[in-house]
């Protein structure tokens, strides 16, 4: 068994995709649909064949509330991993990303938090080196 | 009957594309078919028939005006259903609905014995030539299915793996002039 995929809700898939592409900077991996199901993943550019990111339309009404409810809590659905999460912070949000909270240090790892405008946050993280 | 091996598409043909405003275009397909409006319509509207040869499932007839009727999308990881409420349906002519946001129009027209269907679909325009290659399979299960020799309902993932739905995609793009998306 792999883990090779995982996912997270949005509120509009090609504001989705432009925001983790052009924004964040990953690469479109997946794009099918059928009638109004649209399968749409996205993979990292330093690693195109690891770990794909579905951009799933929150078309569920409890998914819709578990999003919500999530983001008010201040709880990210997604985290992904750098080795320079100051030189990313200043570059997503040079390209106009909102982002909840600047880069901290907490135990073992610095981490940064911003809104990807589809009803998530994401929390970068870059673990300490020991 | 025919098994699901020897079935192989014919070449793209009877689709036509009109530009929109805005992400959805139209998708126009005629086809075609050897059987009366009558069966063709039950074909259409009745759930025990979708389920043979359509891309989604029906929990209702689609053949009554106002009903409320949940499609289910073959072949989503996840179920995907949609509520629609049937607009149109003078049998055997006209048929109308939505498919989530997408426009379903389907027109029926005795030609000799047969039917000429066509159906006029909203469709996002990056989708447009796959969603001809989709149809395409459909009307062919349809064909076969209203013949009395089913071949099986070709929808979702399964029907993007064999080697003819490529083919009928690209054929299409072509056709359409667009570009077929690369993964």
């Amino acid at each position: 068994m792999k883990i090779k995929l995982t996912s997270v809700y949005v509120d509009d898939q090609d504001k989705a995709l432009r925001f983790y592409t052009e924004v964040l900077g990953f690469a479109k991996k997946a794009d099918f649909s059928q009638g109004p199901y649209r399968w749409l993943t996205v993979a990292s550019t330093e690693e195109p064949e690891g770990t794909q990111l579905q951009l799933a339309l929150n078309n569920n009404p409890v998914a819709k509330t578990y999003q919500q409810a999530m983001f008010q809590q201040n709880q990210p659905a997604a985290m992904f991993f750098t080795d320079d999460v100051k030189g990313d912070y200043e570059q997503i949000k040079a390209r106009g990303a909102e982002f909840t909270m600047s880069p901290t240090e907490v135990t073992g790892s610095t981490i940064a938090m911003l809104k990807d405008t589809c009803g998530n946050l994401i929390q970068l993280t870059q673990l300490a080196r020991w | 009957m025919t098994s699901h091996a020897q079935y192989i598409p014919g070449p793209a043909s009877g689709a036509q594309m009109r530009k929109e405003e805005g992400e959805n275009w139209t998708l126009i397909l005629v086809r075609e078919l050897r059987h009366s409006p009558e069966k063709v319509w039950r074909a259409l509207t009745d759930p025990v028939h979708l389920r043979e040869w359509a891309p989604f499932d029906a929990d209702e007839s689609l053949g009554t005006v106002g009903n409320r009727v949940k499609l289910t999308t073959v072949g989503a990881p996840r179920p995907h259903v949609t509520e629609t409420i049937v607009t149109r349906a003078d049998a055997p002519q006209t048929l109308e609905y939505k498919w989530g946001s997408n426009d379903m129009r389907w027109e029926l027209e005795p030609v000799g014995g047969g039917t000429r269907l066509t159906l006029w679909t909203s469709i996002n325009r990056r989708f447009i030539a796959m969603g001809a290659a989709g149809w395409h399979i459909c009307f062919d299960v349809l064909d076969h299915l209203l013949g009395g020799e089913p071949i099986g309902r070709r929808v979702g993932p399964e029907s993007m793996k064999f080697p003819g739905f490529q083919r009928l995609h690209a054929e299409y793009a072509t056709l359409f002039g667009v570009d077929v998306p690369k993964w």
